[in-house]
């Protein structure tokens, strides 16, 4: 088995990094720890980033919300920030796994762990989410959308670290749903996912939507024909009913022991239905 | 019997199990241990042709590598069939088979040993359907096997089954499945074991039965009887999955070959899932007929059991699955047969209920169909066929004991949340269907007749005038230790933490069966009264001499010390002990449960005569655009007679629902070609606290009159309601039944779906 390391700033990661490449980077620890406890000691050293510093926290400057990656999904749960201006994604963070796991998992090991299932990341698409990238050779930043390209596959490079989320603060929805279907009410991985986000007018017909499903392809699904599907319509059965045929024909699930690829494909539309009657929030 | 109230109060291990400093089985790091593993195969049928321990053996820190040669005895165990290997030297029948055993100086290079080790077979043909197993041609898991497959088929008839058929004006008729439940312990197996200088091999380990265990570790190791030592600490979760050898052989193997070094071993959860034993999967055909009235004229049964790659007491559990397949109703014409198949699938084995949630299941479903038919209320309908005392059962015993059925049934149709479920069903909101549903049961208590279900306590006086109480029956965290010592105590008007209590061990001398069969209360509970009053007579007698009474009503026992009622002198207890022989200082107390002999001729193994009984309702809320089923709210009434600590009685009562809504929603244990899909706790989903509801507990208190303070059995009755109460709401709110169990989200939807399509 490797070594284990505790670095408390970014160019330590960088140095630990040049000098081991394959190392890995973690924070909570919630996945990597469980998925290869059998198979751990065959591996490289792990860098534990919980206490890099910068990493950590939430802070708002003139347009965007900052949220650095190694803030724990039950700190913001916890910030009022999240909670006034992205009521979804604290909704989805709310869902992952329980309380002792919402203590330990961050955003960012949700984020680069990238999983089809990942509990966050339809809410980070709906709110337009990039992520600031930090590297020895210095940063960058790139849509969530562009960053994970498939199951477990992100743009990191070698040596490059996550280091925060922005995210606009001024959405202009004032309507959101999130919900998860898992095979129990807590400590269960997502089987089918989905985060919706409209801005609603007064008689809740759609002004602009945004609609994201997860576990139900290799990464979350959007569509932009979906989301222009809404633009000026009621939420009514009729609507939704035929959003919800657009998302059975754009998913392309998988079967697995949690659930079969029909399973996933029903209810992926089915959970469109949920919005029936939606109306404007009142602020 | 005195002092009832001396019984309530928490729980006297509760205070250890919350700080942490119990400890149990996998908590001992003895001096220079060694850790022992085993090489699981890893196939599910083929012929061993070679075990290669070279490469392990060489590894630096591997202490040996042991194989089927290196143990001296038959290296077979099993409790009814003695074939099971403790390490395989011919034929491996399914994955979870141990082929080599490593001792090695860290855990960490066990691992390393273990994935060292390689073996040559030459695969078999397999079989993985109990139903399938029993047809000509299908490949054999037991060549020495007189009925194929077929490990034990029992039936039992009554009346006229075929004829009455024709005379039922409804009849109802289903084929369910169940699951493969997996126990899923907190602790997982586990223990420790070494051989002393005069050569005695202890085995300290987490199990439910540790003197047939110790029989068992004799006879595979070829060592003798007298030379094995079992202590069974507190254990961290069993539900029946230790009743019988896990660790032990495997221990005891590696401690006769260590040189006198301790070893250990402890399972992860990945090798409990795959060598621990899970609840038989089942598949059952029902027929149940009744009369327009509603009277139940006719059942009859077809029971399929996979038992797995050995036979455990697979055998047992299908018998006991026969013996209460028509629940608690009267039947005049019953025909039940019962068939328990070898397969390459993973063992099967005791899991609270011990087949009788199974048929319930089955039963209670036919009943619901039946209240269908006629248009009845569901309730009123098992309300009007419900056994009492003097009845005689589907075996056609009559009920001698209490029998408490009907009153539970009259408790939940008087309860709000039955009066009123139609006005809450049809306030279901958007996308949501409601049901409500009903479940009832019994279940047996104790051994049945043809195994004596007896007890030895044994409580001493010790010199300082406290108590230690010496107990034979395993406590796997039901409770009844603490439940033994509150006993002494009451008889002996001792305050319970003068009672110290012992966990079991051999070198006791106090056979009393394993704990099991609802029976650790009531056999046990009854042997420590004995021993109490014998124990208390001798304080008393030996007091009233010493103050020159011949009468020992002169005097009068108290917390700590003696009171001579005439001249109020006290006297304290260590002086008392001091005055009394040793060998009167500990008494025994024995017990054996009613059995009725004639019931030999009518079932293998013969028939049950105590019952304990329940009824079940279950609310439940379908979302039907994901499948997903709420369990709202649900009531269990249960007549175990006398409640004698309602703290104990409730978290038996909670606990069985919790694990009962498992089984009826979530619970799989998938195997595809006889190895594990679910292999650990991730993909094995078992309810967490958010998916149970509020459960309200009622107690029927009929009188069980040969029990200790009225009580009997608890410990698995309850878990027999949640399925059908549950499969029985879905379909109270859906109008479709879902046959095959877990009721899953996709079940559901599927079964949403299919309803929708014959519209």
């Amino acid at each position: 088995m490797g070594r284990v390391y505790l670095p408390a700033t970014l160019e330590t990661v960088f140095e630990i990094l040049s000098r081991e490449p394959s190392a890995r980077l973690f924070a909570g620890g919630t996945d990597l720890l469980v998925r290869s406890s059998a198979v751990r000691r065959n591996e490289g050293s792990l860098v534990c980033l919980e206490r890099v510093e910068g990493l950590s926290g939430i802070s708002e400057s003139d347009g965007a919300v900052r949220i650095g990656a190694c803030t724990t999904h039950g700190e913001l749960m916890a910030g009022g920030l999240i909670t006034e201006r992205f009521p979804i994604l604290r909704e989805a963070v709310r869902h992952i796994g329980a309380p002792a796991v919402r203590n330990m998992g961050t955003i960012g090991g949700n984020i680069c762990t990238a999983s089809p299932a990942g509990d966050s990341l339809p809410a980070l698409y709906v709110l337009d989410a990039e992520v600031e990238l930090h590297s020895a050779k210095g940063q960058r930043r790139m849509p969530l959308g562009r960053f994970i390209s498939g199951p477990g596959l992100t743009a990191l490079e070698p040596g490059e670290v996550l280091a925060a989320v922005w995210i606009d603060k001024d959405q202009g929805f004032n309507f959101h749903h999130f919900e998860k279907v898992g095979q129990r009410k807590a400590m269960a991985i997502s089987v089918a996912s989905m985060a919706f986000a409209a801005h609603l007018d007064g008689a809740g017909s759609v002004v602009r939507a945004r609609c994201a499903l997860g576990s139900v392809a290799p990464k979350v699904f959007t569509s932009q024909a979906l989301d222009a599907f809404f633009a000026g319509k009621p939420l009514n059965e009729e609507t939704l009913g035929a959003a919800a045929a657009l998302v059975r024909e754009g998913v392309s699930p998988i079967s697995d022991v949690r659930a079969s690829e029909e399973y996933r494909r029903t209810v992926a539309g089915n959970l469109l239905m949920r919005l029936e009657g939606a109306r404007a929030a009142v602020r | 019997m005195r002092k009832k109230s001396a019984l309530d109060g928490p729980r006297l291990d509760a205070l250890s199990k919350v700080t942490g400093s119990e400890r149990y089985s996998a908590d001992y790091y003895p001096e220079k241990f060694l850790w022992a593993g085993a090489k699981r195969a890893m196939i599910p049928h083929a012929r061993l042709l070679a075990v290669h321990t070279d490469a392990a053996e060489a590894l630096p820190g591997v202490f040996r590598v042991l194989t089927f040669r290196d143990v001296a005895g038959s290296n077979r165990v099993g409790i009814v069939r003695n074939h099971q290997p403790v390490l395989v030297d011919a034929i491996v029948r399914y994955a979870g088979d141990p082929v080599a055993l490593v001792l090695a100086e860290s855990k960490e290079i066990l691992s390393a040993a273990l994935d060292l080790i390689t073996v040559d077979h030459e695969p078999l043909p397999c079989i993985f359907d109990a139903e399938e197993a029993l047809k000509d041609g299908a490949p054999r898991v037991h060549e020495d096997n007189d009925g194929g497959n077929l490990m034990r088929a029992v039936s039992l008839c009554k009346g006229d089954p075929d004829a009455a058929f024709g005379a039922c004006d409804a009849v109802a008729e289903g084929v369910f499945e169940t699951s493969r439940q997996e126990h899923a312990y907190l602790e997982t197996e586990a223990g420790w074991a070494r051989v002393d200088d005069r050569g005695v091999l202890t085995i300290v380990a987490s199990t439910q039965s540790p003197y047939r265990d110790r029989r068992e570790i004799a006879s595979a190791l070829g060592v003798g009887e007298e030379k094995v030592r079992v202590i069974a600490p507190y254990l961290g979760g069993a539900f029946g999955g230790k009743d019988g050898i896990t660790v032990q052989c495997l221990l005891g193997a590696a401690a006769l070959c260590s040189g006198g070094r301790p070893v250990k071993m402890w399972w992860d959860r990945r090798e409990s899932f795959l060598a621990g034993v899970k609840r038989l999967p089942s598949r059952m055909y029902f027929r149940l007929g009744a009369k327009r009235d509603g009277t139940f004229h006719a059942l009859s049964c077809r029971l399929y059991f996979d038992a797995g790659a050995y036979a455990g007491l697979a055998g047992e559990i299908m018998t006991m699955a026969v013996e209460h397949a028509g629940s608690a109703y009267r039947i005049p014409n019953v025909r039940i047969e019962g068939y328990c198949a070898y397969t390459n699938n993973p063992v099967g084995g005791p899991f609270r209920g011990f087949g009788v949630p199974q048929v319930t299941a089955g039963m209670e479903q036919a009943v619901d169909t039946v209240a269908e038919k006629l248009s009845m209320d569901p309730l009123e309908l098992r309300r009007h066929n419900a056994l009492r005392q003097g009845d005689r059962n589907c075996l056609d015993i009559e009920l001698t004991h209490s029998t408490g059925f009907l009153e539970c049934i009259g408790e939940l149709l008087e309860h709000p949340l039955w009066k009123d479920r139609q006005a809450w069903k049809a306030s279901a909101p958007k996308w949501k269907r409601r049901g409500c549903g009903i479940g009832c049961m019994s279940h047996a208590m104790g051994y049945p007749a043809a195994v004596p279900d007896q007890a030895t306590a044994r409580l001493k006086l010790k010199k300082d005038g406290t108590f230690r109480l010496y107990s034979g029956v395993s406590d796997m965290g039901q409770g009844n230790s603490s439940t033994y010592a509150r006993i002494a105590a009451a008889i002996l008007d001792q305050d319970a933490a003068a009672i110290e209590l012992l966990q079991p061990d051999t070198n006791h001398d106090l056979p009393s069966g394993s704990s099991s069969a609802s029976r650790t209360t009531y056999t046990f509970g009854n042997a420590v009264i004995e021993a109490a009053v014998v124990l208390k007579e001798t304080i008393l007698r030996c007091a009233a001499r010493s103050s020159g009474y011949d009468d020992i009503d002169a005097v009068e026992l108290l917390p700590g010390r003696v009171r001579v009622k005439e001249s109020g002198r006290f006297i304290p207890l260590s002086d008392i002990a001091g005055l009394i022989d040793d060998a009167d200082r500990s008494q025994k107390g024995y017990f054996r449960a009613p059995h009725d002999d004639s019931t030999l001729a009518v079932l293998y193994l013969g028939a049950h005569v105590i019952f304990s009984y329940g009824a079940h309702l279950a609310r439940i809320e379908v979302d039907i655009l994901t499948g997903k089923i709420d369990v709202v709210d649900y009531v269990a009434v249960t007549d175990a007679g006398k409640v004698m600590n309602r703290c104990v009685y409730d978290q038996q009562v909670q606990g069985s629902i919790a694990q009962g809504i498992g089984f009826a929603l979530m619970e799989d244990y998938l195997v595809r070609e006889g190895r594990q899909e679910t292999g650990d706790l991730a993909t094995y989903i078992v309810p967490t606290s958010v998916d149970l509801p509020d459960m309200i507990s009622i107690a029927v208190e009929t009188e069980e009159k040969t029990g200790p303070y009225g009580m009997k059995g608890l410990g698995e009755v309850v878990i027999s309601g949640c399925l059908p109460a549950i499969a029985n709401a879905f379909h109270d709110a859906c109008g479709v039944r879902i046959t095959r169990s877990p009721l899953t989200r996709e079940r559901v939807l599927s079964a949403l779906g299919e309803r929708e399509d014959e519209r």
